[in-house]
């Protein structure tokens, strides 16, 4: 287990380099000029150069040694956009409100999830089966978006339930976490339901049946943990995705995570914003593949890592 | 004997276990909430904003949200009444003196003024501040506001192209800034004759000036704190001020009616009263709390329910819009904006190694005149703006009459003889024609209705592109379309703010429209001491450039804010955005039944 998590970590430089490679190899040949102000005045020839030069755009291999040499004790310049603002202050303000509500939607999604999948696998072909599945294809469906606005105008506009969006309490929390805690539920509960009536129709089930178990005592005591095997994997990139935010649901409940950087960064090609966030994204989501893979390794002793 | 499935057991609550820990380890890392400021018993303004504010630096912006705070927070020499809309002293004790060539204008400080750690306000913060706006370092966006006093324009040049040199210079970027320093200081127009006294020397007289010097990057900027903050970048040679010091309470030291209490980006901005403004008695409120909502809907509903006292600059491309304005509700305010909704007709004899055939005069006016233009206000846009024949929106400057008898309406015959005259009869050879928008707001629906009017009216094809909105600018920049989106707003009341758009070597003109006749009527006016006269000159103008027509103008741009009047006093809408919103009273909430 040591070695595999020493391994992992000597692995992370070396992915985060490739990452940065892609990542600004592509952010360089966007068209469009990342000192250009909206509907701004624009800048003079002079100052543009003077600018250009500041920034190191006008070199891109100065940019990329300038950047990695920032970007390794945690510095990734400034915005080109959001003049006046360091990226660094930019994720540090927006990752724990991103992450935090991830973890809330994915305590949401493993809940949901798991009931739904439950409910239909203990009567397969009962009506119960098909209300899990109607439920779970709605939830792969319905897009975020749409979820949201439904939930918010019910449950905030009239009901008066919750906050109307904004970040100051958790309560605050209950809608994002639900819509997008939604999909990723679906997901879980159809991995579920179809691994649990495979492993239900599995010899050595069969044999504890047939010993006298009942359908539920098997589910619930032998298939169900085979069967959040695959949640497992599921959950690594799940997590890692949901935690850096949503650009919808961050949207229309106006929380104030890093989920529109990952839109408007590549919009207006704040470079130095670009990177920033992809270098995080990329950090996390390698950190969240190997807690699934040690999770694994412990869940499942048969498993050789 | 041992039950095969025992580690699986432990396996089930260790996976839950190792869920929870995880979740605990990110809620004890902080969810980032940030608690409900106090709410005053009065004297408060709530405010919502569509986008965070990007910097407080009053030079080194463009954007009217970030200037609406920075007025706060600061306080040019004279400012706009919003409610008279006259030009009124305000860190200057009264309106400037100005020599009899109308170029030299002496501005007096009040004595009382003050900045907000106690200093006194002196002439040389004034100085100071207009110093950084001609430092291409700061890459101020208005850079060219203050071009109009004497040297600026080369000053900001020298050390421009001194910049872009320092590599290859091999000298240290500390002397190159001293040299710098000595060379503004004996150069440019703008002087500190003591500490109560500013003159400026103007290159031509500039009519517009007291206009210019009301305007957000003419603020001071607090010399002896923000010196502090000044990096010099030894291989570049450029200067910096640390973002620190716009962004920190602590740091920011401002002359105006508040002082920053606390910002947090992309959230909220808390504005308290300065305690050493001079005019506090003239304030209607103590604290100002604006929140960022970047979803026109959610900020809406949150309007509704009574969190914002006022939601200014309501989109007007949101899908709320038009229902907004229909609803005819007395906490919707909506009037015309000084800004011009156009498009614009690629004016170079060749586009893309290909002739142009937009380059004859005759075909952009048929184009023109085929444009039923309250068709558009009426049913493609649904606002219901005054439509436009004209760049300078009528009414929008006091005693300037734009020509809008030059650009014919719709009329569909005449549009088609003129075409034809041109030598496209019906349409005909007239291809390879697209109108280019930005796709990032619904700019589509009004493009397909042009190209609908100028397939039916005209027989011509032209197609429908659109792309993101950098790689619309940088088309547009450089000349890659035929026929693209624009809009303009004013900065300042004059009408030049919309007439130097087309200039022959304007930076901003995008038509590539070149007219000697149109530059040197401009040229003539800028020389006029005469008010009437001078207007009259820029109307000839104007009138010359609208018969060429390298836009077509569509309609006016509009503004529209929500805010109770019966709550939120003392504040005067109005087409050029002028606010005090140290003088907005807002009364405490009604007793409801």
């Amino acid at each position: 287990m040591g070695t595999l998590i020493f391994r992992r970590l000597l692995q992370l430089p070396l992915i985060l380099g490739v990452v940065f490679a892609v990542t600004f190899t592509l952010v360089w040949v966007l068209p469009g000029n990342p000192l250009d102000r909206g509907e701004g005045r624009r800048l003079s020839p002079e100052v543009e150069q003077a600018m250009r030069a500041r920034y190191n755009l006008d070199s891109p291999g100065r940019f990329v040694v300038e950047y990695a040499r920032g970007a390794v004790v945690g510095d990734f310049g400034p915005s080109l956009q959001y003049k006046g603002q360091q990226v660094r202050d930019i994720i540090a303000a927006g990752l724990p409100v991103s992450a935090s509500l991830g973890a809330a939607a994915l305590g949401v999604a493993v809940l949901l999830g798991t009931v739904a999948g439950v409910m239909g696998a203990l009567r397969p072909g009962s009506p119960l089966d098909s209300a899990s599945l109607g439920l779970t294809l709605l939830g792969i469906s319905l897009p975020n978006f749409v979820t949201g606005t439904v939930l918010l105008v019910v449950f905030a506009g009239l009901l008066r339930w919750v906050p109307v969006g904004g970040w100051s309490s958790p309560q605050d929390m209950v809608l994002p976490a639900v819509t997008l805690g939604l999909a990723p539920a679906a997901y879980i509960a159809r991995l579920i339901r179809l691994g649990l009536a495979d492993i239900m129709a599995s010899d050595y089930l069969r044999t504890a049946r047939a010993k006298g178990l009942s359908h539920s005592g098997a589910l619930f005591r032998h298939a169900l943990k085979v069967a959040y095997l695959p949640v497992l994997s599921f959950l690594g990139p799940a997590a890692a995705s949901v935690m850096t935010g949503s650009f919808v649901v961050e949207k229309v409940f106006n929380i104030p995570g890093i989920g529109e950087y990952f839109v408007y960064s590549v919009l207006n090609k704040d470079q130095f914003l670009i990177l920033g966030i992809v270098l995080v994204y990329a950090t996390l989501l390698v950190v969240f593949n190997l807690l699934v893979d040690v999770a694994y390794a412990w869940l499942d002793p048969r498993i050789e890592l | 004997m041992k039950p095969p499935a025992a580690g699986y057991t432990l396996g089930m609550q260790q996976s839950f276990l190792l869920a929870f820990c995880g979740v605990v380890v990110l809620w004890l890392g902080g969810c980032g909430f940030e608690s409900e400021p106090e709410a005053l018993e009065s004297g408060e303004l709530r405010f919502v904003s569509g986008a965070p504010i990007d910097t407080l630096d009053p030079q080194g912006t463009s954007w009217l949200i970030d200037f609406r705070v920075i007025e706060c927070l600061f306080e040019p020499l004279l400012q706009v009444n919003p409610e008279t809309l006259e030009l009124e002293p305000a860190a200057a004790a009264a309106l400037p003196t100005v020599s009899e060539d109308g170029r030299v204008y002496t501005f007096t400080i009040r004595p009382e003024a003050r900045w907000s750690n106690g200093d006194p306000v002196v002439a040389s913060d004034y100085v100071y501040g207009w110093r950084r706006a001609l430092l291409p370092d700061f890459a101020a966006d208005y850079a060219g506001l203050f071009f109009c006093i004497e040297g600026a324009e080369a000053f900001f040049t020298w050390r421009g192209q001194q910049l872009a040199g320092f590599g290859e210079s091999g000298g240290s970027a500390q002397s190159l800034w001293d040299r710098t320093q000595t060379r503004f200081a004996e150069t440019v127009g703008i002087e500190a004759v003591d500490d109560r006294t500013i003159r400026v020397r103007l290159r031509e007289p500039t009519a517009y000036f007291k206009e210019l010097v009301a305007f957000a990057a003419f603020m001071p900027i607090h010399e002896a704190s923000a010196e502090s903050f000044l990096s010099l970048d030894d291989r570049t040679g450029v200067l910096t001020t640390r973002s620190a010091y716009f962004a920190e309470p602590e740091n920011l030291v401002g002359n105006g009616p508040y002082r920053l209490t606390e910002w947090t980006f992309k959230r909220r901005m808390i504005l308290d009263q300065n305690p050493h403004y001079w005019n506090r008695e003239a304030m209607g409120n103590q604290r100002i709390v604006m929140e960022v909502n970047s979803d026109e809907g959610n900020a809406l509903l949150n309007y509704r329910q009574g969190r914002y006292d006022w939601f200014p600059n309501v989109s007007t491309s949101s899908a709320q819009a038009p229902d907004l304005i229909a609803s005819g509700q007395a906490d919707v305010h909506t009037g015309p904006a000084a800004g011009t909704v156009f498009y614009i007709f690629n004016c170079r004899p060749t586009v893309g190694g290909k002739p142009n055939p937009l380059a004859d005069p005759r075909v952009r006016r048929a184009f023109s005149m085929a444009i039923d233009r309250d068709l558009i206000v009426n049913s493609v846009t649904r606002l219901r703006e005054p439509t436009a024949t004209t760049i300078v929106p009528v009414g929008s400057i006091p005693g300037y009459d734009p020509p809008e008898e030059v650009l014919p309406g719709f009329d569909p015959v005449a549009a088609r003889a003129l075409l034809a005259e041109a030598g496209y009869p019906g349409g005909e050879g007239l291809t390879g024609l697209t109108a280019l928008f930005n796709t990032e707001a619904p700019h589509d629906k009004l493009a397909a209705a042009l190209a609908n009017m100028w397939k039916t009216h005209l027989g011509v094809t032209v197609q429908l592109e659109g792309v993101e909105k950098s790689a619309f600018r940088s088309r547009r920049k450089n000349g890659g379309f035929t026929i693209a989106r624009g809009n303009w707003f004013g900065d300042y009341r004059d009408p030049t703010t919309f007439l130097d758009l087309f200039r022959s070597n304007d930076g901003n003109n995008d038509a590539a429209y070149q007219n000697p006749a149109y530059d040197a009527k401009l040229a003539e006016a800028a020389k006029e001491l005469d008010p009437a006269v001078r207007f009259g000159l820029l109307r000839e103008a104007e009138a010359i450039m609208l018969a060429d027509a390298p836009i077509v103008p569509l309609h006016q741009a509009i503004n529209l804010e929500l805010f109770d009047p019966e709550r939120v006093r003392t504040l005067y809408p109005n087409a050029w955005n002028y606010r005090r919103l140290s003088a907005i009273r807002v009364a405490a909430p009604a007793e409801s039944p």
